[in-house]
This record gives C-alpha cells, sequence and structure tokens, in this order.
C-alpha cells in the first residue's frame, strides 16, 4: 500500500465513521420517539409499587412531586412515566402474623389507597376489572388497584378473604416472607423462612380455589419453590408473580426458576420483572453458587433487560410484565430507573434490541389485562357452575 | 360516623357515653335493642330524659324483647336462693355452658313475661318520647331464647301490630312504629352525611391517642 492509498483509505474510514456516528444518531433519535409514542399508546401496568405505605403512615400525598428524593412515586412522575394502572400493595408486615391485627393492616392500607382517590379524581380512579383499566386509560386517568401483599392479613378467614374482594383487592401474594398458617414463604434475604407445610397445607389448597372463585389473582411472588408447585397443580386459571425476575440470572430464592417460568406459561399466567438491584443484578448470585450475605447494592439498565429478555425467551413473550417495586426495596433501584418516570426506558430498550411494536405492548400492560380477564372469567364461569362459597375453617379443610 | 352515614347506635353504652353522644352527632342517633328504664329499670335501658333527648334529636328507640329488658314485675330471688346462685357462678366462672344450666337446674325454667309488659315499653316510649320516635328492636337469638308469652320468634310480629291497635293507636301510627320511623331517621342520616360532605367535610385521621380537642 503506498502513501497515497492510505491516506486515501484513511479519509475513507474517518469520512464513513463520522457519517454512521451521525447516521446512528439519528436513529437513536428516532428510536426514542418511537418508543415514547408507543410507551404513550399503550396501557402501561405496574402490579407491584410500596408507596402504600407512606400514603397510609405519613399523610403522603400522591399527587405532590416529591422533591426529597425518598420516595419513586407520585402522580406527576407516573404521568411523565405514561403509567396507566398501578397495583397498589396491601402491605402486612410479618410481626402482624405474630402480633395481631393483619387484618386491620390490610384494612388501614385499603382506606390509605382510596382516600388518595377521593383526594385526586381528576387523575385517580379505583378499578376492579381489565374493562375499568381500559375505560380509565381512555379517560385519560390512571387506574387504581390493590393486591394483598402476605397472606396472614385474611387471618385464616375464608370471609374476610372475601370482603377484601368485595372491597376492591384483586391480588394476593400468598406470603410475605414469613410462612403463614397455610403456606410456605420463600423467605427474607439470607434468611429463610420456616418450612412448615411442605408448601401448601390442605387450607391452603382451599384459600386458592376460593381465590379463583372470586376472581382474586393468586400472587406468587415470596412463596417457596413447593408452595408455587402446590399452587400451579391446584389453580384452576392463570396465576402471576407480581415482583419476581429470573433465578437462572440471579440466583435468589425470591426469582423464578426457568422451569417455574415454563409453568406459569403453560398456566397462561405472567412473570412481572422486578427491578430491585439484588434481584436482578446478574454478577452478583450466579446460577449455581449462593448469593453472597449482603445484596447488590448496584445494577445496570442493561441487567434489568436481561431479566426481561430471557422470561420473554423461557416463558414467552405473552407471559412477561412489569412489577416494579418502585418504593419497596430501599431505592435500590438500577441506573436509568430511578424513579417510576423512568418506565419509558424499558420500551425503548426492548426495541432497541428489536421487539415489535405489538410484543412492547403485551409487555407493558396486555399480557396482565389478559390474565386479569381470565381470572375473571374462571370465576364467572365457577359461579355460574354453581360454585359456592367455601366456609372451611383452618383445621378442617377439605382435602383436595 | 356522620359524615359516613352510618347511624350512632348508643344501645350498651354507659349514660356519660349516651349523653356524650347526644352532645357530639351531628345526626339523629338510634338506639338498636333497648326499653323504657322507668319500667324495667336495667342499666341497658333509657330513662325518660334520654328518651326524650333521642326524640330531639330526630332519633329512634327501637324496643328490645328481651326478658330481662322488659319485665315489669321482676321478682328477686330469695336471701338463699341468691347465695346458691353467687356460689354456681364462682364455681363454673370458666364455663359458661355448665354454669347456665346449673343455675336453670336451680331456679327452674324461667317463666315467660306477659306480652303486655312488651307493649307497655311500646306505649311508655310513644308517650315520654313521642309516636315518631319508637320501632322494634327485637335482639331476637341474642337473649337465649328469653322472651314474651307470644313473642317467642320472628313469626310473631304481627302481636306488635295487634296490641298496639288494641290500645288505640292509629292505623299511621303503628306504621311508624313498624318501621316508617326507623326509614326517616336513616334517610336523614343520609342527608346530613351528604351536606357535611358537600360542605367540604374530609376523611378524619385521627389516631386514638391524638384525637383533636373540641
Amino acid at each position: 500500500m503506498n502513501h497515497w492509498t492510505a491516506s486515501f483509505l484513511l479519509f475513507l474510514f474517518i469520512g464513513c465513521s463520522l457519517f454512521t456516528t451521525e447516521d446512528s444518531q439519528a436513529n437513536d433519535a428516532k428510536l426514542r420517539e418511537r418508543a415514547m409514542k408507543l410507551h404513550r399508546e399503550a396501557i402501561v401496568i405496574d402490579t407491584h409499587n410500596d408507596i402504600t405505605s407512606p400514603m397510609t403512615d405519613e399523610g403522603f400525598d400522591l399527587g405532590t412531586r416529591d422533591t426529597s428524593g425518598k420516595v419513586q412515586t407520585d402522580i406527576p412522575r407516573m404521568k411523565e412515566g405514561g403509567l396507566d394502572a398501578e397495583f397498589f400493595a396491601i402491605y402486612v408486615a410479618a410481626k402482624y402474623a405474630k402480633e395481631g391485627g393483619a387484618a386491620r393492616r390490610a384494612l388501614d392500607m385499603i382506606d390509605g389507597v382510596y382516600e388518595q382517590a377521593r383526594r385526586h379524581p381528576e387523575s385517580l380512579e379505583m378499578a376492579g376489572a381489565s374493562d375499568d383499566i381500559r375505560r380509565i386509560h381512555k379517560a385519560g386517568k390512571i387506574a387504581a388497584l390493590m393486591g394483598i401483599e402476605g397472606g396472614h392479613a385474611i387471618e385464616d378467614s375464608l370471609s374476610a378473604l372475601r370482603q377484601f374482594y368485595r372491597l376492591g383487592v384483586r391480588y394476593m401474594t400468598l406470603t410475605h416472607t414469613n410462612t403463614n398458617n397455610w403456606a410456605d414463604s420463600a423467605g427474607g434475604i439470607n434468611n429463610p423462612a420456616e418450612k412448615r407445610h411442605g408448601g401448601l397445607s390442605d387450607f391452603g389448597r382451599e384459600v386458592v380455589r376460593e381465590m379463583n372463585r372470586l376472581g382474586m389473582m393468586v400472587d406468587v411472588s415470596h412463596v417457596s419453590d413447593e408452595t408455587f408447585w402446590d399452587v400451579i397443580e391446584t389453580t384452576q386459571a392463570p396465576v402471576i408473580a407480581s415482583h419476581s425476575s429470573c433465578r437462572a440470572l440471579t440466583n435468589v430464592p425470591r426469582n423464578l426458576t426457568d422451569d417455574m417460568l415454563k409453568a406459569l406459561s403453560k398456566n397462561r399466567g405472567v412473570v412481572m420483572i422486578n427491578f430491585y438491584n439484588g434481584f436482578i443484578n446478574t454478577e452478583y448470585a450466579k446460577p449455581g453458587t449462593p448469593a453472597p450475605a449482603k445484596p447488590a447494592n448496584a445494577a445496570t439498565m442493561d441487567m434489568l433487560i436481561q431479566h426481561f429478555e430471557h422470561a420473554i425467551k423461557v416463558a414467552g413473550i405473552d407471559h412477561v410484565g412489569i412489577g416494579s417495586d418502585f418504593d419497596g426495596v430501599e431505592g435500590m433501584l438500577p441506573g436509568g430507573m430511578e424513579d417510576v418516570s423512568k418506565l419509558p426506558a424499558i420500551t425503548y430498550e426492548l426495541l432497541k434490541r428489536g421487539y415489535s411494536d405489538a410484543d412492547m405492548k403485551k409487555v407493558l400492560g396486555e399480557n396482565l389485562l389478559r390474565v386479569m380477564a381470565e381470572v375473571e372469567e374462571a370465576a364467572r364461569k365457577a359461579q355460574a357452575s354453581g360454585a359456592k362459597p367455601s366456609f372451611a375453617k383452618i383445621n378442617q379443610a377439605k382435602a383436595p | 360516623m356522620n359524615r359516613l352515614g352510618m347511624m350512632v347506635d348508643i344501645s350498651h353504652v354507659a349514660d356519660k357515653t349516651f349523653w356524650d353522644a347526644i352532645e357530639t352527632s351531628e345526626a339523629p342517633v338510634i338506639a338498636s335493642h333497648s326499653s323504657a328504664r322507668a319500667l324495667t329499670d336495667a342499666p341497658r335501658n333509657m330513662t325518660d330524659d334520654m328518651l326524650r333527648a333521642v326524640a330531639k334529636k330526630g332519633g329512634v328507640v327501637m324496643v328490645n324483647f328481651g326478658k330481662g329488658f322488659v319485665n315489669t314485675k321482676y321478682v328477686k330471688p330469695s336471701p338463699e336462693t341468691q347465695a346458691k346462685m353467687d356460689e354456681i357462678r364462682i364455681q363454673y366462672s370458666g364455663d359458661q355452658t355448665t354454669m347456665r344450666a346449673k343455675l336453670r337446674e336451680l331456679q327452674g325454667p324461667p317463666p315467660r313475661v306477659p306480652l303486655d309488659m312488651l307493649i307497655d315499653h311500646f306505649v311508655h316510649i310513644a308517650k315520654v318520647a313521642g309516636v315518631d320516635h319508637v320501632g322494634i328492636g327485637s335482639d331476637f337469638d341474642g337473649v337465649g331464647g328469653q322472651l314474651p308469652e307470644g313473642m317467642e320468634d320472628v313469626s310473631k310480629l304481627p302481636a306488635i301490630t295487634y296490641e298496639l291497635l288494641k290500645r288505640g293507636f292509629s292505623d299511621t301510627d303503628v306504621k311508624k312504629v313498624l318501621g316508617e320511623n326507623f326509614l326517616r331517621t336513616m334517610a336523614e342520616v343520609e342527608r346530613a352525611a351528604k351536606s357535611l360532605q358537600a360542605s367540604g367535610e374530609k376523611p378524619s385521621t385521627a389516631k386514638i391517642g391524638a384525637a383533636p380537642k373540641n
């Protein structure tokens, strides 16, 4: 190669790379625009948010933008994030199982959600069905739904379960980090829960059946592996994991194994990816090794997206959604996903990886809407075919 | 409760609580199952002053049918029997079922009170509080079956209508006692709630340790 040829090739190379950079910048801007447009059009649903605690205990007003940096959720930022439906966690801490007052704690939290809807009728509306979510989205408002986190909230009473349904609760996480009187829990981080029932007890199975009959989604986040499989065996409707990620990428008991993802897919259910650093950091708890004592305190957006992609690959595009856990993880969230206003980044990142607009809409909300509608339909059918409320007591549950 | 439109019920409360409720409530109150203390001196019944206070509030007193609340001629057991009863109460304090069985064994089956005594309570309350402020609060299935003769179960309710007509109540007045009085009170409670909420009254977030001072 002579001098001139080399210069010419160098010139060509620089020219091309400049052109390529400009081109890719333009493409990226286009992609962001497409992502934002799609995100605004789609119904975006998050199935787990713990802002309910400050709403209930500290008089936190959802209508006011929080500038303290302490919380990740408020109505102004929900709107920026294009969020259309939020499941507020009716979180009942394990201590109430010991000290009593679990059902009342749930009632206080439920009242906390209704109070925000009362205060902000122009932005927020209570919803109890998949059709409500579509209608409220059309009206340009955010649908407020509720999920009980911790089955001890029903105090072993199917009557209490029915009344929670009547108040609008549409899913129940069968356990929190504590094993309750009828279901084993996966425990806390490095704090395994007592395994007392080998999964669900007979009464636990009756709880699942009664939830099916009512049309309340069964949530398998937080439960032990044995409980998960007992639920899959027992339920007659699709189930959800309201805030869990993939164990194949981050090896913690709160995440789902590939077999579980496949079972959830077969059950027509949905896994809602949790954003918590401790559940998504792929460097921190590698498969086959126990999780280090200290949870990961950082993670990247790329790691979060890997969890979406893995769940989609294993369970299928129809079985993955968003279960942020905002305001439930002490702010330990990946860079770029610091609060609810950042949700459009999910859409952008997944489009960038080649997902279609239709696929994105599924992940953003349509999958959950489908599951919710199927759960409603299963309940309608069960009731139409004469299924009566169960009055089983915990010590005399019917054998399955 | 006023803001929500839930009726405040002052049956079972202490006299002082009654007067505080009357002072505090911005809507009519009810006594869901209490009778007249002037006829049967039980703390669960209402004095004439209380009957008048409920009336003034636009509320209603729903007459309880339980023997202990309507028996106007309650005969005290002899000191001998009373001593035996006390003994049984102490001995079986941890076992209510056996206690009741033993007491019954000692006293024999309780005689039913005549229906007239029950009707006397309706008439007294209609006289003191007014015919707009009395109704039915049976307490069926809550008084161990200790009910007046002729009022043994819910099928016997027409006897109230018959007896009141017999005592000279008009058709209109009987309809009030049977249900219209209660319906009026309930509607007023609903109206009060609507007007409180319309005037901007917000759900209270008071905690029991920190209730606001008046």
